[in-house]
């Protein structure tokens, strides 16, 4: 029971953080060198990480589905497979995982290290809210980047893809059919709702996050505490929330 | 009240007015604990007020009570006519408290420490906040510190970066959270020198939460003594050098006693 | 890191992410993202078999526009069709629900209509007409199937050793093998001769190939009626084997002047151009299969739809597949 209301407790709390930080949204525009600063390191720095990791995972999409349409003489739907996988499901939810083990865990730990030491107090007393200077920027920041990152995965997914297809023995379809089945099967809809996926999951990591880094009570040792908290948090909220965007999407 | 016309230091005047602050039967629990019990204190105006007492007495919780950083379990604290507790508040009254680590920003140098909150306030523009940044570091001798980042400083250097930052937000009301702890008696004595020019100069109230009597009996003008969450006593700082209570006696001056039976074991 | 290059960073960052965005939108829609919208035509149906927004138009098989919306209206319910700007579509086109795959993926299909004549407007009607079901099409395909296997199966007995005396072919085989010897030793005798003649052999043989005999022949143009009395006997004899045949002797005899076989062959050729006149005539469900042109066409169609349906299956399989796993996980 107490569990449960820790958690409504948790769920009200993140709610409040993101009407009191939406509530400043008018002084982003005078924040503009810490909503880029935010935009660098969420956005610029993951990019590495993200076209690698992306690259592999329509690789070894490509492979497994080659594998397994072969028994159906379906391999001329890898392009389509990848393709669809990519931009709907794996290209958002990587992306979104990728972001909470390295943006949002970097965000709850510095803010809870600011906690810890007094820095939100200390703005508080400023009469800065932390919201406004803190969560905000990251907000929108997460925003702007969330769709650029998501839209890399799934070019990085489809090329790795039509890499394996081409020049893997026992698949061998060019890369030609391989795009043209992946072009001809994919609406404009499914980009735009893997888009749309990548950003409320990475809106809600960094919320989250946020949320869990200034709530941190203690000493250092809880920093870590924190930042443990808000990964599994954000994993477990991209994948549930992964279900119902994604139902609502394709029935709505 | 005005400002000595020759000074070592020069400060920016305050804004407006000064504030006292009233605490009426504050009561504050973390869990089932009772951190504070009944608190009833009256700071006039001005003044510089001294809480006293043996740590985890509960002097730094009534601080951020003061500085509505905590929300009291019962009873109320105010500033001035304003609830101290309410977030509006801020607004209408400076309030700047040093904390006892510092609490600066360890993502930003010196000067853009000093300069976040004029900044922030959009007080001036960028010429003017580097004069007034430039000026409280000038007056807590700073200026060689500007541009390094908080973790390259020692932490007296860091308590005065802290002050100097309070500075710059013109303050209301100052609070200090044991601003001469973990000092060598030098700057301990800079530091109490500091406090009370910058009230001689500015008239601004200062509550000062420390266990260092040198501070206490030579610029306090009233000291309350803190003990388990309760206010022992109140009064001129002149009662205190010879308290009745034996509890503030004990702890103002106590006896150093090598041949206590509770060392037996260690011999 | 100083301020400005971070800018500049995240400024190509994000540019980069806009253009890739934009050149996936542009190679998977051919810029239909950014392309002016088009124009709206009305489609009203009595049933519109699952047709939903976002299903294609399609003229003669090319995307031409898109669902936009369906709608119930008293009596029909209607479907907002958006077409591309730039296609033409005449007003006596004729829209109707086309099933893409046996699935239910459905797509509007619309007819060229006359070329040439009034163009549909923004926001006018399209005329439409209702469209078989699939499943009543297969069951049609059933019963026609049905029917065709018993026509077969009556052509086979007639033609086979079934009925009266043995079929047709059943007796001129008869026919054939009783005679083969006889035949095969009159087809030697006249290869014989012909050799014979080649030769210079026999009289005949040695008046064609035997110049000096030509200057004997004329000289001796007495044993030439000789021969010719000789040939008058040949005449007379050859002459007897005829009345012979008439008089119904032997088998070739007997097939042409036995009455009762002449009659059966008679009545078996009478059914046979019977069948084919009826045939020709469009009678019975092999006649209507062979010369009914509507049906015939009707078939074409169905095939036709048949293969389209396989080539859909075989299109949507991959997705289809996913989907009905996702449906069946929730």
């Amino acid at each position: 029971m107490n569990h449960l209301t820790a958690i409504f407790g948790h769920i009200g709390g993140t709610l409040l953080l993101l009407v009191s930080s939406v509530k400043f949204i008018g002084t982003l525009p005078r924040q503009r060198a810490r909503f880029i600063e935010q935009c660098y390191l969420i956005g610029y720095t993951s990019l590495p990480i993200v076209t690698i990791l992306s690259f592999f995972i329509g690789s070894v999409l490509a492979l497994q589905s080659g594998y397994s349409m072969e028994n159906f003489g379906a391999k001329q739907f890898i392009g389509t497979l990848v393709g669809l996988t990519m931009a709907r499901e794996l290209g958002p939810v990587m992306v979104a995982i990728l972001i909470a083990g390295r943006v949002g865990s970097a965000v709850t730990a510095e803010l809870a290290s600011m906690k810890v030491y007094q820095e939100i107090d200390a703005l508080t007393t400023m009469n800065i809210p932390p919201e406004r200077m803190l969560v905000l920027p990251r907000l929108a920041a997460i925003l702007v980047m969330m769709p650029v990152l998501a839209i890399i995965a799934n070019l990085c997914g489809w090329y790795g893809g039509a890499l394996v297809c081409q020049y893997t023995h026992s698949i061998s379809v060019d890369s030609e059919s391989y795009f043209i089945a992946l072009k001809t099967y994919m609406k404009p809809k499914d980009i735009i709702d893997g888009l749309v996926k990548a950003e409320v999951f990475g809106f809600v990591i960094i919320l989250v996050c946020c949320y869990i880094g200034l709530n941190t009570r203690g000493g250092p040792r809880e920093i870590g505490a924190s930042v443990t908290k808000a990964v599994v948090a954000s994993l477990i909220l991209i994948l549930v929330l992964d279900y119902f965007v994604t139902k609502a999407l394709l029935f709505a | 009240m005005t400002a000595p016309a020759a000074s070592s230091y020069t400060a920016s005047p305050f804004v407006g007015r000064t504030f006292g602050v009233t605490v009426a039967g504050l009561n504050k629990n973390f869990g089932r604990t009772a951190v504070l019990k009944d608190i009833n204190l009256e700071v006039k105006p001005g003044e510089i007020f001294c809480i006293m007492g043996p740590s985890g007495s509960g002097k730094t919780v009534l601080l951020k009570h003061i500085a509505g950083l905590e929300h009291a379990t019962s009873g109320e604290v105010r500033i001035g006519e304003f609830d101290a507790a309410d977030p509006e508040t801020r607004n209408k009254v400076h309030l700047a408290l040093v904390f006892q680590a510092g609490a600066l920003f360890n993502s930003l140098s010196v000067y853009d420490n000093l300069a976040l909150y004029p900044r922030e306030h959009r007080q001036c523009n960028e010429a003017g906040i580097r004069e007034r940044v430039l000026h409280a570091l000038s007056i807590l001798s700073l200026e060689k510190a500007a541009n390094k980042f908080p973790s390259d400083l020692s932490g007296g250097m860091k308590k005065r970066v802290a002050i100097a930052r309070a500075l710059v937000m013109e303050p209301q009301l100052l609070l200090y959270d044991e601003p001469t702890s973990e000092l060598d008696p030098v700057m301990s004595a800079t530091l109490t020198e500091i406090i009370a020019t910058l009230r001689e100069q500015t008239a601004v109230t200062s509550i000062v939460v420390t266990h260092d009597r040198d501070l206490a009996f030579n610029i306090a003008d009233r000291v309350a003594f803190m003990m388990d969450g309760r206010i022992q006593g109140v009064g001129p700082r002149a009662d205190f050098k010879t308290p009745a209570d034996p509890v503030i006696a004990n702890f103002l001056n106590p006896v150093i006693d090598l041949k206590n039976p509770r060392f037996k074991q260690l011999e | 890191m100083n301020n400005t290059s971070q800018t500049i960073r995240v400024g190509l960052f994000f540019l980069l992410g806009l253009a890739l965005a934009w050149i996936t939108f542009e190679s998977l829609n051919g810029g239909h993202l950014f392309k002016p919208r088009g124009y709206t035509l009305v489609a009203g149906f009595a049933n519109l078999k699952g047709l939903k927004t976002g299903d294609e138009v399609r003229m003669a098989g090319v995307k031409v526009g898109a669902v936009q919306l369906t709608r119930l209206a008293p009596n029909r319910v209607e479907a907002l069709l958006t077409i591309e700007p730039g296609v033409q579509i005449p007003a006596d086109a004729v829209a109707s629900v086309e099933q893409s795959s046996l699935l239910g993926s459905n797509y509007l299909g619309v007819t060229f209509g006359t070329p040439g004549g009034p163009l549909l407007k923004d926001g006018e009607e399209i005329k439409t007409k209702p469209t078989v079901d699939m499943s009543e099409v297969i069951s049609q395909l059933g019963t026609l199937g049905s029917k065709l296997e018993q026509v077969i199966g009556e052509i086979g007995k007639s033609m086979g050793t079934g009925g009266e005396g043995g079929g047709i072919f059943s007796r001129i085989d008869k026919l054939v093998t009783d005679n083969g010897p006889k035949l095969t030793e009159s087809i030697s005798n006249l290869q014989d001769i012909t050799a014979k003649i080649k030769n210079g052999e026999g009289s005949m043989g040695k008046l064609i190939n035997d110049p000096k005999l030509h200057d004997e022949l004329l000289a001796g143009v007495s044993e030439i009626k000789l021969a010719a009395a000789d040939a008058r006997s040949f005449m007379s004899d050859t002459k007897g084997i005829v009345a012979d045949v008439k008089s119904g002797k032997g088998t070739l005899g007997v097939l042409l002047y036995d009455d009762a076989t002449a009659t059966s062959i008679k009545v078996k050729a009478k059914n046979l151009r019977e069948l084919s006149d009826k045939i020709n005539g469009g009678q019975g469900t092999l006649g209507k299969l062979l010369a009914d042109d509507t049906m015939y066409r009707d078939l074409q169609g169905v095939m036709k739809k048949a293969d389209r349906a396989l080539d859909g299956m075989g299109d949507s399989g991959p997705i289809t597949a996913v989907g009905v796993v996702a449906g069946a996980l929730f």
